[in-house]
């Protein structure tokens, strides 16, 4: 029996350093006034160093990429998330000037791959107006994608129909799902960031395609209610990312299904499958309780809500919300209808999932043993099989894991020596105790090991009998030894 | 089996041996062709049996008018035929004893009793070693015998057929040319029984070969006509070679000693108190090293696991030589067997179709091995994480009083499914209010629906779903005329 879900391949769409472009940039002043309505719309190219999260205390990889931004404001400049992730430098440039100027990352949301970018010295830009943005546009209406996608160096312009409005999955983290807009004009790696123009507005952001042959003339835009979203998030000075429902519901399809649950056979309602305990429906929906309305709209059994003459997913409405915003739901439970309301926040156990960026990974490297917290990042890295791990990995939230051990510490390698030659059997296990002490998060391993209580440090693992164990008195000149040997600069980071 | 009945049917082997010791065994007087046809049942579509597919090997005649054959040649058997390779005389047989794990089955002429009475019985030779010369014995197409002498090597404690029983095999070096496609072979040491051939690399030219004293133990144990099985410790252990390890357990360099990571409940070394975190020293006086092997005085270094499986009977008391806590301890241990149709997820499943019932397109199904296994060679990275936890941990689900893991293995679309199509393999938890603790309990609860629904729980997405009763009934006659049955419960 396979599983039928066919997955597709979504590319982002920064042109990575490996398709580098030909540095002997040419200058044509003419050309230059041609474009300069386009000014607006410049070039950034993005110096990044990428996490090792096999050899943790290594700095990292170097790469690089670019991809397209535009004004938005006064010496502000918007691009996706992903063409500035794990950035070190950031050169902005603009049409018919050759120079580089350097920028800088004022906020990054990862959750909807959207960045503001800052020139250190914003003269150049004077004079030069941002862009108004516009509204959500209609199906088969056109637009143009204007950018510096791969296949030339300088800008290009490439226009389409507005295919489909959905709500879909942005690759960037993999774990955050919002509006996004297809359209049918060619969008190409180096687009990304780039505006979507209608009647001179912005009405999109160009972010991500397929890749392949998978499918043909299908990019995808990040719309404006996302954008002005992330605007409207920053104007405090921070960004303080999207809330959650953190629930999981189920279509009521079935009539038995909704006679059961005492509902007419109306299409309205969908059934609450399970709310986290520790997110913002928790405590309030429980199993089995029908959401039938969501700040006054209702909701179909398909959960999808007509919101500003369009069918969209339920979730739309928080997704315009910010943290400590309350939403008003009508659940039917027990064949009563009841009103009550949700403060939205964030649910932080979903992340395990989702790919992380501008962050630095952290360890503990003990007697040649590396420790690490399980998430998406560090599965990738390492390519773990193990039962255990992958559980942990899928279930940490379902199975309610992530309120038993916030972290989840995995033996991730082991660099060999005369310590620890009888453990590569324990390779990619979770480390359940250290000493007796139950391990929850990074820090209660390194607190547990640094603990000088008896000549042995035990380590269970999580469905092992067998634990590791290091006889003390080895483990200095050990450490010292493993080290240097492997080059490692610094034993242990545990975060800032 | 009790110690009485052993020595009771030891006597009695000896008896008929010694009347029927009139002619040596020889390959046209002692092996006979097995054809068996075999049709197991598909586990994703319960209901139904797969395509049929033949089988061909050579069987040892054994006194009593007995077949010897490796269980692999009797699985899911439709038909067994028994064939004289001289006259080409056939006969339909029977499996009369068939051990899964040991890879052994004794086959019997349905009806024609005198069938083999013009054979010679094979007597065991029991004592094979290092270097000695065994014949393997098979026929042409034709009926004409052919020996191939190969010699024995070496002997290892390894699976046979089933991934999770391991026994002694014994490895012999030297061409073998398989006939008429065989699957099994005898093997013969001055034409005794010296054990089966049941594989053959042509690539290192190795045979492996189950020796007769695994043989003799099986058919020791099926004389009272009650077969128990092999006896198991039941324990999972690991090694002790690292000194820091040693050091902290306390064992001194004298002593070996292997660690017990894991009891598994009901079983032998649990009975004895057995616990994790214990070092098994020795047994029945036998020192066992740091590597879990004892020095066998024929084949050296083998692992422990022979002594329990393949020396000892279930009911037999053995020494347990323990070091807990730094302390010595000796425990005296009774072997007990838990039978593979005790487990949380049965290991194996043959001879019989899967259990299941259809409520209205649901279908449940006890989970199994082989349904794991329906998820292709890798299924121990394919499967759902969740099933595959439960296979490695059953005890979670043993100790809310589970017997059997009873899953929805997929749904029919179907009036009575609507809205459901996608659900498939998820833990079923409980219907209609009745924890769900075997397939019984779905039978049960099947026929207790409240106010005209179904109500179905599981323990992950969705959680909850409703059938209309008289709904689901009317599609389990519709299924039922379509498909011929809607449940199996035994």
């Amino acid at each position: 029996m396979k599983s039928s879900i066919f997955s597709f391949i979504i590319t982002i769409l920064a042109w990575e350093l490996a398709t580098a472009e030909d540095k002997n940039e040419k200058e044509n002043t003419n050309q230059a006034n041609n474009s300069s309505r386009y000014e607006a719309v410049v070039r950034i190219e993005n110096s990044s160093l990428n996490p090792d999260y096999r050899s943790p205390w290594n700095t990292g990889r170097d790469s690089g990429g670019n991809g397209t931004g535009w004004l938005v404001g006064e010496n502000k400049f918007l691009t996706n998330a992903h063409v500035v992730s794990n950035s070190r430098i950031i050169y902005i440039k603009k049409v018919g000037d050759a120079k580089p100027y350097r920028a800088k990352i004022v906020h990054i949301a990862h959750d909807c791959d959207l960045a503001m970018l800052e020139l250190e010295d914003p003269s150049a830009f004077e004079g030069v107006s941002p862009f108004d943005i516009g509204k959500l546009p209609q199906l088969d209406t056109t637009v143009k994608v204007i950018g510096y996608p791969i296949g030339g160096e300088r800008i290009s312009i490439t226009s389409g129909v507005v295919s489909r409005i959905d709500f879909l999955s942005y690759s960037h983290t993999s774990v955050d799902l919002h509006l996004t807009i297809q359209i049918d004009a060619a969008i190409n790696p180096g687009n990304s960031g780039g505006p979507v123009i209608q009647n001179g507005k912005v009405v999109g952001v160009a972010f991500q395609g397929y890749s392949g042959n998978v499918a043909q003339n299908t990019g995808y835009m990040i719309p404006t209610p996302v954008i002005r979203r992330f605007l409207k998030d920053v104007e405090d000075g921070n960004y303080d990312h999207y809330v959650d429902l953190s629930m999981s519901d189920f279509p009521l399809i079935n009539p038995a299904q909704r006679k059961a649950l005492g509902l007419a056979n109306d299409g309205i309602g969908i059934m609450v499958a399970a709310a986290e305990e520790d997110g913002s429906a928790g405590g309030i929906l429980k199993t089995g309780d029908v959401l039938l309305a969501i700040d006054g709209r209702p909701v179909k059994s398909n959960g999808l809500i007509n919101y500003e003459g369009e069918d969209v997913n339920m979730n739309e409405i928080v997704e315009r919300k910010f943290a400590g915003d309350v939403i008003k739901l009508k659940i039917w439970r027990q064949n009563k209808s009841i009103d009550t309301k949700v403060t939205l926040k964030r649910f932080l156990p979903y992340l395990i999932a989702a790919k992380k960026y501008d962050e630095k990974p952290r360890y503990i490297m003990f007697s040649g043993l590396v420790f690490q917290p399980l998430d998406r990042n560090l599965m990738a890295a390492h390519g773990m099989k193990n039962l255990q791990v992958r559980y942990h990995f899928d279930s940490y939230v379902s199975a309610d894991i992530y309120k038993d051990r916030p972290e989840v510490i995995v033996l991730t390698s082991i660099l060999p020596d005369s310590i620890n030659s009888y453990f590569s059997n324990f390779k990619h296990s979770i480390v359940d105790e250290v000493n007796g002490v139950k391990v929850k998060t990074l820090k209660d391993v390194h607190d547990a090991l640094a603990k000088d209580n008896g000549d042995y440090i035990i380590i269970s693992l999580l469905g092992n009998g067998r634990p590791i164990v290091i006889e003390r008195a080895k483990v200095e000149s050990a450490q010292k030894r493993i080290q240097e040997k492997y080059n490692v600069i610094k034993d242990y980071y545990l975060g800032d | 089996m009790t110690k009485f009945s052993i020595l009771l049917s030891v006597f009695g082997i000896s008896v008929s041996l010694w009347s029927e010791k009139l002619e040596a065994a020889s390959v046209d007087k002692s092996v006979i062709r097995v054809n068996t046809t075999m049709q197991s049942y598909n586990l994703v579509q319960p209901w139904e049996k797969g395509a049929s597919s033949t089988r061909i090997g050579l069987g040892a005649v054994l006194p009593e008018g007995k077949v010897l054959v490796t269980a692999q040649m009797v699985t899911d058997a439709t038909y067994i035929e028994l064939e004289k390779p001289d006259t080409a005389a056939k006969t339909t047989a029977q499996v009369i004893t068939v051990d899964y794990e040991a890879n052994l089955a004794l086959l019997k002429p349905i009806n024609d009793n005198d069938f083999l009475s013009d054979r010679v019985p094979f007597e065991l030779d029991t004592n094979l070693s290092p270097k000695d010369k065994v014949e393997a014995w098979q026929f042409e197409a034709s009926g004409t015998p052919v020996t191939t002498q190969i010699t024995v090597s070496k002997a290892e404690v390894r699976q046979s057929f089933i991934d999770t029983a391991r026994f002694l095999q014994i490895q012999a070096n030297g061409p073998v040319q398989y006939r008429s496609g065989s699957f099994t072979l005898p093997v013969a040491k001055n034409n005794k029984l010296a054990g089966l051939l049941i594989s053959y690399s042509s690539k290192d030219q190795i045979s492996n070969i189950l020796p007769a004293s695994i043989i003799e133990h099986f058919l020791k144990d099926s004389e009272d006509g009650k077969y128990t099985g092999f006896p198991n410790l039941g324990i999972m252990y690991s090694q002790t070679l690292d000194e820091q390890f040693r050091n902290y357990l306390k064992l001194d360099q004298e002593n070996g000693g292997v660690f017990v990571s894991k009891v598994i409940e009901g079983a032998s070394a649990a009975a004895a108190s057995i616990k994790s975190g214990d070092v098994i020293l020795s047994i029945n006086g036998k020192g066992i090293d740091s590597r879990g092997n004892y020095n066998d005085p024929v084949w050296g270094k083998l692992s422990f696991s022979h002594l329990v499986r393949g020396k000892a009977f279930t009911g037999d008391s053995m020494k347990i030589k323990i070091l807990r806590e730094g302390q010595k301890k000796e425990v005296d241990l009774k072997l007990i067997r838990r039978p593979a149709e005790d487990y949380l997820i049965d290991p194996y499943m043959f001879d019989r179709g899967p259990k299941f019932s259809i409520i209205g397109g649901l279908v449940f199904q006890e989970l199994s091995v082989p349904f794991l296994k329906l998820f292709g060679n890798d299924w121990q990275s394919r499967a759902p994480i969740k099933l595959l936890m439960a296979h490695a941990n059953p005890e979670m689900y043993e100790k809310e009083g589970r017997r059997k893991l009873v899953i929805l293995t997929r749904t029919i679309p179907t009036p009575a499914t609507l809205g459901y199509e996608r659900l498939s393999t998820l833990i079923v938890t409980k219907i209609n209010g009745i924890p769900i603790n075997d397939i019984h309990d779905v039978d049960k609860a099947a026929s207790m629906p409240a106010n005209g629904q179904h109500r179905i729980e599981f323990d992950s997405y969705p959680k909850l779903i409703f059938l209309d009763a008289v709904l689901a009934g009317r599609v389990n006659a519709a299924l039922e005329q379509r498909i011929g049955i809607t449940k199996r419960l035994k």
